[in-house]
C-alpha cells in the first residue's frame, strides 16, 4: 500500500508510545557524548551521581508538586500501593537525600536520565524527556546559589555552545512572595497576578492592581515585575529601584540576597540577566530561581532555583539548590569536546 | 532578524497600521501578494501570513518571534508565550448565545441550562476549551461540537441548542434569529512574543516593542 496508513483504526505496534521516540545510531551517540560530558564535568566539580529507581511511590512527586498535578503516570501494583513512573528527579533526589544521606552535609550529587510526564494529547509535546541535573543539599548561603548558576551556565560552555548563544534569566522568587504578603491578596489573586508576571503582560497586571490592590509601596513594585529583564551590568541600577519602593525587610532581604548571588557569580556575568519578574514555580522554589535559553532552541533549555522547603516534606528540613537541563533541546546543538 | 506572524482575519489591517506606525512595513501589499512570506521594507525583519488560530504555535515553538493575535485564541490554543501588550483593536466578546424564544434563552439568567431533561446541553463552537472550561465553572453538563466555521448554523439547523462564538456587532446573531446569553471572554488583538526570543533577541525587540505601545 502507498502512503500513510491512516484509517486502519489499529495503533501500528512500529511506532512506539505518542510523545515516546528511538533514538539510533548517530542520536544514540550525541545524547551519551553530551552526558558523558556533563558527568565528567560535574565529578570535576565534586557533584557524584545517584540513579535513583524508574518507579518510585506517586506520593514522592505530589509532594513536590505544589498545586499536586504531577502528570505523573501512575499505577497500582499488586499489593495496591500507587506508584508513579520518575516524573521529576529532584523530588527523588530530595527523598533519598532526606532519608539514606540526612547526615552527610554538605551534599551534592547529580543524575541524568528520562523523565515521563503526561502532556495534553495533539499538542506533540515529549513525554519522554531526557534530563542531566545537580543538587546541592544543606547549604544555605549565596555562595551556594551562585556556584549552581555558575555550574549550569557552564554546563553549557561544556556542551560546546558559545558563551554568546546563551543567556540566563535570574530572579529571586522570594522577592515576589514578599510583595504578595505587604500587599495581603488572597492566593487566588496570586494565582492572577503571577500569570500576568509570568506572561509579562503589563496590561492585565495594571488592571488586577488598580482594581484588587491598594496603594503604596506593594502595589507599585508589583507593577515594576512585569518589565523587561535588564543585563546583568544593569542589576545594579534595577535592584535599586526595586529596594526604593520594597515595601518590607523581607522584600530588601531578598534583593540584597540576589545582589550577592550575582556578585559571586560574575565569572559567568556576561550570560545573565536579571529579571524580577521571574516568578513561576512559586510554591516551589523560596529563592533563587533562573531559566536558561540557547539560539536555536524556542524555550528555555534548563533552570532552576532553591527550595528549601522540599526536604522537609521528606522529614529532614534542610537547605537545598539545584538545576536541571533539557537534553533533548540541547544535544541537537551541542557539540561537547 | 525578526520574524512577525501576521493574523489574515480581520484584524489584518489594523496590525500592519499599527507596525507600519512603529516603522515596520511589509515590502508588498500583503493583502494582495500570494507570497506567504513577505520581507519588511529597510529592516531586518520579515512577516509571515498565518491563519489567526495558527499564530499562537508558530510562535510558542518559534517559528515565528513575535506575533498578533486575538485573546480568544490565544487562551484556546494554550499557547505557553508572552503577551506583552493588549494591542487594543479588534474588540468583540466571545458569547454564548442560543436562539430567541428557547428554553436557554428564556431561562439561563436564572440559573436553567435549557438542556432537556436527563441530556447534557448540545454547544457547537469553534473555542471547545474555552468552552468547556465556562461550562465548567458554571457547573453545567455539556456536549460540545467542535466546528470549523458557520457555528450560528448549528442551533438554527438543529445540530445544537446554543452556540459558543464570537460577537462583533450582534448583527449576524440576529439575522440567523439568535440572542446573547452570556458573556464569556471579553477580547481584543495581543501581541505574542516566544519565550526564548525574548531573553535572546531583547536588543532587537525592545525597541520594538515599545513603538508598538
Amino acid at each position: 500500500m502507498n502512503g500513510l496508513d491512516v484509517d486502519s483504526g489499529q495503533r501500528p505496534l512500529a511506532a512506539p508510545p505518542q510523545g515516546t521516540q528511538d533514538l539510533l545510531f548517530e542520536a544514540a551517540r550525541r545524547l551519551r557524548r553530551c552526558e558523558a560530558a556533563l558527568a565528567r564535568f560535574f565529578e570535576e566539580r565534586g557533584f557524584a551521581e545517584v540513579i535513583p529507581p524508574a518507579l518510585e511511590a506517586a506520593e514522592v512527586f505530589a509532594l513536590a508538586s505544589p498545586h499536586g498535578e504531577t502528570g505523573a503516570l501512575r499505577t497500582v501494583d499488586r499489593h495496591g500501593h500507587l506508584l508513579a513512573v520518575r516524573a521529576d528527579f529532584t523530588a527523588q533526589v530530595a527523598r533519598i537525600a532526606a532519608t539514606r544521606l540526612a547526615r552527610v552535609s554538605p551534599l551534592r550529587l547529580y543524575y541524568r536520565g528520562s523523565v515521563i510526564r503526561e502532556t495534553a494529547a495533539e499538542t506533540g509535546t515529549a513525554r519522554e524527556r531526557l534530563q542531566a541535573g545537580c543538587e546541592l543539599v544543606g547549604v544555605e548561603g549565596p555562595e551556594a546559589d551562585a556556584e549552581m548558576l555558575e555550574l549550569a551556565a557552564r554546563s553549557l560552555h561544556v556542551l560546546g555552545l558559545a558563551p554568546d548563544s546563551a543567556r540566563i534569566a535570574v530572579g529571586n522568587v522570594d522577592y515576589f512572595s514578599a510583595l504578595i504578603e505587604a500587599a495581603g491578596v488572597s492566593p487566588r489573586l496570586a494565582r492572577s497576578l503571577t500569570d500576568a508576571i509570568d506572561r509579562k503582560d503589563l496590561s492585565t497586571l495594571a488592571a488586577l492592581c488598580t482594581r484588587e490592590i491598594e496603594a503604596g509601596k506593594a502595589r507599585d513594585a508589583i507593577l515594576m515585575l512585569a518589565q523587561p529583564p535588564r543585563p546583568e551590568r544593569e542589576a545594579g541600577a534595577l535592584l535599586q529601584r526595586a529596594r526604593d519602593v520594597a515595601p518590607s525587610s523581607r522584600a530588601v532581604a531578598a534583593l540584597d540576597r540576589l545582589a550577592k548571588v550575582l556578585a559571586g557569580a560574575r565569572a559567568i556575568a556576561a550570560d545573565l540577566e536579571v529579571d524580577l519578574g521571574e516568578v513561576r514555580g512559586l510554591g516551589y522554589y523560596t529563592g533563587l530561581v533562573f531559566n536558561l535559553y540557547a539560539s536555536g532552541a524556542p524555550r528555555a533549555v534548563g533552570g532552576g532555583g532553591r527550595y528549601d522547603g522540599l526536604l522537609g516534606k521528606f522529614g529532614d528540613p534542610r537547605p537545598a539548590v539545584g538545576f536541571s537541563l533539557d537534553l533533548d533541546a540541547l544535544v541537537p546543538l551541542a557539540s561537547p569536546a | 532578524m525578526i520574524t512577525v506572524a501576521l493574523p489574515k482575519g480581520r484584524t489584518l489591517r489594523a496590525t500592519l497600521e499599527r507596525f507600519a506606525k512603529a516603522g515596520l512595513h511589509p515590502e508588498e501589499d500583503v493583502s494582495r501578494t500570494r507570497r506567504l512570506i513577505v520581507p519588511a521594507r529597510g529592516a531586518d525583519a520579515r512577516f509571515v501570513l498565518l491563519k489567526d488560530p495558527d499564530v499562537p504555535l508558530y510562535v510558542e515553538r518559534g517559528a515565528a518571534d513575535l506575533g498578533v493575535c486575538g485573546l480568544d485564541h490565544l487562551l484556546e490554543s494554550g499557547a505557553d508565550v508572552l503577551s506583552p501588550l493588549d494591542l487594543g483593536f479588534g474588540k468583540c466578546r466571545l458569547c454564548l448565545a442560543a436562539p430567541r424564544g428557547s428554553a436557554i434563552a428564556r431561562g439561563w439568567a436564572s440559573g436553567e441550562s435549557g438542556a432537556e431533561p436527563g441530556r447534557s446541553l448540545r454547544v457547537a463552537t469553534k473555542y471547545p476549551a474555552l468552552a468547556a472550561r465556562a461550562f465548567a465553572r458554571r457547573g453545567v453538563p455539556v456536549d460540545l461540537v467542535r466546528l470549523s466555521g458557520s457555528v450560528e448554523l448549528a442551533a438554527v439547523a438543529g445540530l445544537s441548542d446554543a452556540i459558543v462564538d464570537l460577537v462583533e456587532t450582534g448583527h449576524t446573531l440576529e439575522e440567523n434569529g439568535l440572542v446573547p446569553v452570556e458573556d464569556i471572554l471579553q477580547v481584543s488583538a495581543r501581541l505574542v512574543v516566544n519565550r526564548a526570543a525574548y531573553r535572546l533577541k531583547i536588543e532587537e525587540l525592545l525597541p520594538l516593542l515599545e513603538r508598538l505601545s
